[in-house]
């Protein structure tokens, strides 16, 4: 009797050679992509979503051509906070059209083809029972068609936001392979710390990711009316300390600002109207020191 | 072997029987839901690949709840969602007849824009007939009608 081993082709289907065309499509896709910069952390919340529109959009004050992947497939939110949630993605030549911002980065997020803010993300399929046997395997598919598929043209930058934790990250660097780099994010507490400790290590022991730096996100609340600055913690070493026991770079300290809060809600650019707020000083510092990290 | 009958999907799992033509032995496969979602999932097509697949077809395929304005890839509108099922619909739909390899080359020597129509008709004619075989006896027969 023969067995499944004695098989020797699949049939015709050459679902290898299928998996292969995928990967080329995503590798020359790539290619006219200057940097891939996976915005993570392990923790919710800590704004990851937030400072990657802002960066995107430092970088482009910067004359620089940016695009933004929105990988939280389940919960998106990039196409809302840079104004695009509008945007249907259509077939032009060479792939989907991605959304724009006003401040002119271009985005593609799951968002864009959902029907109502609060419709759920779900997959056709016989029955959604047992559905965690087969939806990561979707969710890795539909990641790769967004970044292979889209129209982005050249780009200097691409950032990938991803959905908090680290169970997304390998999936990115095997899609990637040696393209991209990691930025972390941490709040200023040390449950954040702590959990964001993990993910460092996964970026760069799991995944192989080199990691660009660490960044600690509200770490201080800027009052509006005065300007007065309240720190969380006022020695900050807990990041500085946490970088330095992964030894990656500590790229610096973000305060909380409820304009950036609302600029993001609203879908609004916050940069070119409140750069030199401290927070927009802190993000245009962070944007500088990435780009002579990535050599930009 | 020849593909006999297919049931299903019913939840996810269908039913295929091939028959052997010339000892009646049968043979029946059963797929499994989550494998073939699981196959699905990798945005392939069973059976190969004829055309580069659009942009985004898993996503535009698959996703529930999306805009109305998102399009379809096209081939996606029309084609089985379960990709076992699509192949053997297809292969349901192609001959069940076994073709000499004198009658294959006398075919494919029709123009291609015809060609599906000569062939069905080739088909009928040897149903019509009993024959469990389109041989070029059978094309000699059709000649005079058909031109081929």
């Amino acid at each position: 009797m023969k067995t499944y081993h004695d098989i020797a082709t699949d049939g015709g289907s050459d679902v290898a050679g299928q998996v292969a065309d995928q990967m080329a499509r995503l590798s020359s896709r790539l290619a006219r992509v200057g940097h891939v910069v996976a915005i993570m952390s392990g923790k919710g919340g800590v704004g990851k979503s937030t400072l990657t529109a802002a960066l995107a959009e430092a970088f482009a004050l910067m004359s620089h051509s940016v695009g933004i992947v929105d990988a939280d497939i389940n919960g998106p939110s990039v196409a809302l906070m840079t104004g695009v949630r509008h945007h249907v993605p259509h077939p032009v030549p060479g792939g989907m059209s991605p959304a724009t911002s006003a401040s002119g980065v271009k985005v593609m997020s799951m968002d864009l083809f959902l029907q109502h803010d609060s419709s759920a993300v779900l997959w056709e399929a016989p029955s959604q029972r047992h559905a965690y046997t087969w939806r990561p395997m979707v969710e890795m598919g539909v990641l790769r068609e967004l970044i292979a598929d889209t129209a982005w043209g050249a780009l200097d930058v691409l950032f990938i936001d991803l959905p908090p934790g680290s169970d997304r990250l390998p999936n990115l660097a095997d899609l990637v392979e040696d393209r991209a780099a990691a930025v972390v994010v941490t709040g200023p507490t040390a449950v954040s710390h702590g959990v964001v400790a993990r993910s460092i290590t996964a970026a760069a022991d799991v995944a192989g990711l080199p990691v660009v730096g660490l960044v600690e996100n509200m770490s201080s609340y800027v009052c509006t009316a005065c300007g007065h600055e309240e720190y969380y913690d006022r020695s900050g070493s807990g990041a500085a300390e946490l970088a330095a026991a992964h030894d990656i770079p500590f790229l610096g300290r973000i305060p909380f600002d409820s304009r950036l809060a609302l600029a993001a809600d609203r879908g609004e650019p916050f940069l070119a109207h409140a750069g030199d707020a401290p927070v927009g000083r802190a993000i245009m510092a962070l944007a500088a020191r990435m780009k002579d990290y990535l050599q930009l | 072997m020849a593909l006999q009958e297919a049931c299903g999907p019913f939840e996810g799992t269908m039913s295929i029987v091939y028959r052997c033509q010339a000892c009646d032995y049968r043979m029946a496969m059963l797929t499994n839901q989550m494998e073939t979602q699981m196959v699905r999932s990798l945005g392939v097509k069973i059976g190969g690949r004829a055309r580069e697949a659009a942009p985004m077809e898993t996503l535009r395929t698959n996703l529930q709840g999306k805009r109305q304005e998102v399009a379809v890839p096209d081939r996606a509108k029309s084609a089985s969602k379960c990709p076992f099922t699509g192949v053997v619909t297809e292969a349901l739909e192609a001959s069940q007849l076994q073709w000499t390899a004198g009658a294959q080359a006398r075919m494919a020597r029709v123009p291609a824009f015809v060609r599906p129509m000569v062939q069905r008709n080739v088909e009928d004619y040897a149903a019509q007939s009993g024959k469990m075989v389109v041989d070029e006896s059978v094309m000699d027969a059709m000649k005079g009608q058909l031109g081929i």
